[in-house]
């Protein structure tokens, strides 16, 4: 074994670690090597448990269960989705009236002090006041996810990605996550980082629903005696898939858009009536905020914002558009796709400096605050020595004009891109009318926030990265028209920026996300939604996720099960001794999940059970032994094992005494008694195929003889992927 | 151009107007079964050439030969051509008063009384109170047809009122200006007319000595801005007065601190060199620890392993 060269699957320093890095094997068994590589298996992720174990407890509970039970559960359903999409808008309503208001306050404060200084001298005090408030906001935000809960960091859209993928990341659907999430991302928006709000609303939602269909909080240690059939990864994960759409929807005011994102994301376990419920979900959701913002805004009863996105309306004929225009398009199209990838690029150079470097919590604190201060200063100066002056509006549509050196009656035009929050600033640049910009000013823009948005995206703080690229995307569109309006004859009665700023932001944010299908549904109703492969598959394998994506690898249908396959297996027999179990489960060297139950002398397979069983039944001490002894002791039910959910306690906190470990166990009632097998001969795609299409977790391998052989995982899969040397095999490694 | 539309259309209804009166007196026997479809071109011809230059008598001459007279029931009654004449009268002046003061902007304070005398008219004719004779005119004369050019043309004013806002500027029954704009009046003439004592010689003398003004001037402005008090008359007058004093005395703020702000942004711009630099040298990079997955003991595939990845 020691001879295998493993390809170190991708790392910039691919050569060094695959050359020094490396102790050479004195033994085979205790290996213990270290790596500064990132793209690694990682053992802390565990996976979800889609597959239902048709147990004999869980006939039981089926067999005592009624017709009006059935219906019961169908209708809870639906109230269930309807109270996670009224949360998730009321979440979406919060946010949105907390960054408006504290961008607000943030910008009046700035505003009178440039305004004061203007005239008296000492802009540079402005300066520093800008750049102090926004590193304190985003202070505040960097260290609640730093020091709190790192989970929340970044949109949370990778880790929902992963969560609907089935792979369990620690902690991603915490009621603690949540808050941190939502007052992070207050912070970071309101503290003028380039990012947006959208994104973590998504992660949002599904934490709401993985809360509600739970219908209790084990971090409030309350429960509520309500939904308890709910409590299993198959039931949940249909939920969370509900709240991730009515977060999207939420955030872009797209409920359609929603059930396409749950779609995607999720398209193994799909059926009809989740569809309507996920539906259901998103239209309550976008209706919540779409009200509350309402009664918000004075205007009761007036729905006209459906999403945390609000472009505006566009007028009808504004954006309509020509034949001979569509070739412009398609050139944006490709232009968006370039930029994209050069964001992703950078993006993940950047990523895995802050991988190696930049793990500390106060380092990451003082990064995030570093930024917000630099992206301060950068807008400071562009305003500061841009020479463009636009006349005020009538309308006002400038929220915070500034006039610095301009004439009176004219505002500073890179203070409406920079001086606002990002969101404004793409409504503006959406909707000003032509000649509100001039093109030096938006290349210059353009330029700057591309650099700061691909620096920003990747911070340990919660934020999404739609906005930023949609105002890159808009900022370059709109000079795109500009300039087809200066270069063509009469360009100027078709060639609207406004129109070409909406088609290179759908361009921009499709190339940084790569969207596909959504893409459609978006331009339709002007919102956007994310699916992407690009920036978050990228954020997916720098954290090591083993992540399991549509297909298998290509070229790998020579792999077969054996050689996929984890072997030898931990098996338990049926009647397996307590003390054996207590030591298989305690060995932290293994850490196994799953195990194979056989037929004592034969190793026949017969079933497979989990360790949370496992651990249920020792800690509610279901021996032979002591069921004889106490013919009255209450039989274990399903409920006991769905009161542990999803925290089972760790085998150390359970005690069993010596007299106990030479009990016996009997295992055959609550073992899944039948298990999906493969054949030895299996090849590897077959076998992706099963673990995508079913939520599998563990898969046993069995040779002629049913005897078995070795256990297919999700880590097993996820380890190969195509690189440039054909088939590679990533490491495994401890967090 | 708009002005010149409406103007257009004022013709054409005095034209139209001219019309309808004179029709009252056509002699029914001339126009009648014997006005064949070939007299009908002939006129036509006679009328074509002309009918783009204003002519009033011979044009309503002609335009005596084209019309029929309809029966008794449908005519327009005597009270409503006079009350289309007067509303026409009062239309024209309106309108001189506004392209007579279309710049610098005065609408607001040199037309609001022909605009109160035009909304009187047209109220007269809008309202469906029944006249001398039991007739109302609302029908006859705003919706008896397509165009509805009565209707049309008094919109058109209306939206040029409204458009300029003057309804902020003057008092309530269209009577005088509001005190405001007086008093906005008075500090706007105080402004100018220092800037007229000090326009020759040194302009930063200029700008030193009427800052007080300007500046009580402006403040003034944004507060009635603030009570939205603000009529075109007003905001034009204030523009003007505001490119005034920055482009052509050039008193509007220097950028005078460029270095002050070209260091501290570069400082700024510094730290996160520092910050990363000093990362990357001192902090120590996070190490993983492998583990060694269990494997079937299978040669043969370990070799393929190998085969493909070299």
């Amino acid at each position: 074994m020691a001879n295998i060269t493993k390809k170190v699957s991708w790392s910039s320093r691919g050569d060094e670690s695959g050359g020094g890095e490396r102790t050479p094997l004195l033994n085979g068994s205790e290996e213990v090597r270290y790596t500064r590589q990132v793209g690694l298996c990682v053992c802390v992720f565990q996976s979800l448990d889609y597959d239902n174990s048709e147990n004999q407890l869980f006939l039981e509970e089926e067999r005592r269960m009624s017709f009006l039970g059935f219906k019961c559960l169908e209708i809870s359903r639906w109230v269930i989705c309807g109270l996670i999409g009224f949360l998730t808008g009321l979440i979406a309503c919060c946010i949105d009236i907390a960054v408006e208001n504290l961008a607000g306050v943030k910008y009046y404060v700035v505003k009178q002090n440039i305004e004061k200084f203007t005239e008296v001298g000492g802009l540079s005090i402005s300066l520093i006041l800008w750049a102090v408030l926004n590193s304190a906001f985003v202070m505040v935000g960097a260290v609640i996810v730093a020091f709190f809960e790192p989970g929340a960091a970044g949109s949370g859209i990778p880790q929902i990605k992963c969560y609907l993928n089935g792979v369990k990341i620690p902690r991603v659907v915490r009621l603690k996550t949540l808050v941190v999430k939502v007052c992070g991302v207050i912070c970071s928006v309101a503290g003028g980082l380039a990012v947006g709000k959208e994104g973590p609303m998504i992660h949002s939602g599904a934490v709401v629903a993985a809360g509600v269909s739970q219908g209790r909080s084990t971090s409030l240690k309350k429960d509520f005696k309500i939904f308890e059939y709910f409590r299993r990864d198959t039931e949940k994960r249909d939920f969370v898939s509900a709240g991730a759409a009515a977060g999207v929807s939420a955030a872009f005011g797209a409920p359609v858009g929603g059930v396409l994102f749950s779609l995607e994301e999720g398209a193994s376990f799909w059926n009809q009536m989740l569809t309507w419920r996920i539906f259901f979900a998103s239209m309550i959701s976008t209706f919540t905020l779409n009200f509350f913002l309402s009664i918000y805004n004075n205007k009761p009863g007036d729905l006209s914002s459906p999403g945390l996105i609000n472009f505006g309306r566009f007028e009808s004929d504004s954006v309509a558009y020509n034949l001979y225009e569509i070739p412009l398009f398609i050139v944006m199209g490709a232009a968006g796709g370039l930029l994209g990838a050069l964001f992703n690029i950078l993006n993940y150079w950047l990523t895995i400096f802050r991988i190696r470097y930049v793990h500390r919590p106060c380092l990451q604190v003082m990064e995030a605050m570093l930024v917000a201060a630099v992206t301060a200063t950068v807008s400071f100066a562009m305003i500061y020595f841009s020479n463009d002056c636009q006349p005020l509006g009538p309308d006002q549509s400038e929220d915070y004009p500034l006039q610095l050196f301009c004439a009176d009656g004219e505002y500073n035009s890179m203070a409406t891109a920079f001086f606002n929050t990002p969101e404004r600033s793409v409504r503006s640049l959406f909707h000003n009318p032509p000649g509100s910009y001039n093109p030096l000013t938006l290349s210059l823009f353009t330029l700057t926030y591309f650099f700061l948005a691909c620096w920003t995206y990747g911070l340990t703080v919660s934020a999404g990265v739609f906005i930023p690229s949609l105002l890159i995307g808009a900022a370059w569109g709109r000079l795109f028209g500009i300039l087809l309006a200066a270069i063509t004859p009469n360009g100027s009665v078709w060639a609207v920026p406004g129109k070409y700023a909406l088609m290179g932001a759908a361009a921009q944010l499709g190339g940084i996300v790569r969207m596909t299908l959504s893409l459609t549904v978006i331009t339709t109703v002007y919102t956007v939604l994310i699916i992407g492969n690009g920036l978050y598959d990228i954020h997916i394998k720098l954290q090591s996720v083993p992540f399991l994506h549509l297909e298998a690898p290509a070229t790998s249908h020579w792999l077969t099960a054996r050689e996929v396959m984890g072997a030898p297996v931990t098996c338990f027999n049926r009647i397996e001794k307590v003390g054996t179990i207590v030591d298989v489960l305690s060995n932290t060297s293994t850490n196994h999940n799953g195990f194979p139950v056989v037929v004592p002398v034969l190793g026949k397979i017969c079933g497979l059970i989990l360790r949370s069983q496992l651990i249920v039944l020792l800690k509610h001490k279901v021996f032979v032994e002591l069921a004889r002894s106490r013919l009255t002791q209450r039989k274990l039910q399903l409920k006991d094992f769905r009161d542990a959910y999803p925290r089972f306690p760790p085998i150390q906190s359970i005690h069993v005494s010596q007299d106990e470990r030479e009990c016996m166990m009997d295992l055959t009632e609550f073992m899944n008694p039948t298990p999906y097998t493969v054949p030895q001969e299996t090849s590897l795609p077959r076998v992706f195929k099963l673990f995508r299409a079913l939520g599998l977790r563990h898969l046993v391998v069995v040779d002629s003889e049913n005897r078995v052989v070795g256990l297919v995982t999700r880590k097993d899969l996820a380890r190969y992927h195509l690189g440039k040397h054909g088939l590679e095999e990533m490491q495994l490694a401890q967090t | 151009m708009y002005i010149f539309q409406v103007t257009a259309l004022l013709i054409a209804l005095l034209y139209y107007g001219n019309a309808q009166t004179s029709t009252v007196a056509v002699n029914p026997t001339i126009l009648g079964s014997e006005l064949s479809a070939d007299g009908l071109k002939q006129l036509a011809a006679i009328v074509a050439p002309q009918s783009p230059v204003f002519h009033p008598s011979r044009g309503s001459y002609f335009s005596l030969n084209l019309l029929s007279a309809f029966p008794e029931d449908l005519e327009v009654s005597d009270y409503c051509v006079e009350l289309l004449a007067i509303f026409g009268q009062r239309y024209s002046t309106y309108v001189n008063c506004l392209v007579s003061a279309a710049r610098p902007v005065k609408v607001c304070q040199n037309c609001y009384g022909s605009y109160d005398n035009l909304m009187d008219i047209y109220t007269n004719i809008s309202s469906d109170q029944m006249g001398p004779g039991n007739v109302s005119c609302r029908d006859s004369l705003l919706r008896s047809d397509r165009l509805m050019l009565v209707f049309l043309l008094y919109n058109n004013m209306e939206d040029i009122w409204t458009g300029s806002e003057c309804n902020s500027c003057v008092s309530l029954g269209l009577h005088s200006l509001t005190n405001d704009t007086l008093y906005f009046m008075a500090t706007l003439n105080q402004s100018l007319r220092c800037f007229e004592k000090f326009q020759q010689g040194n302009h930063s003398a200029l700008c030193k000595e009427c800052k007080a003004t300007y500046r009580g001037l402006n403040e003034l402005y944004s507060r009635m801005e603030k009570n939205r008090t603000l009529c075109i008359d007003i905001e034009d007058s204030m523009n003007m007065t505001r490119r005034l004093w920055s482009k052509n005395f050039n008193c509007s703020f220097p950028r005078a601190e460029n270095v002050p702000v070209i260091a501290v942004s570069s400082f700024m711009l510094f730290l996160p060199i520092i910050f990363y630099l000093s990362s990357f040298l001192h902090s120590e990079q996070k190490k993983r620890k492998l583990i060694h997955p269990k494997r079937a003991k299978s040669n043969t595939s370990l070799v393929n392993i190998q085969d493909r990845l070299s």
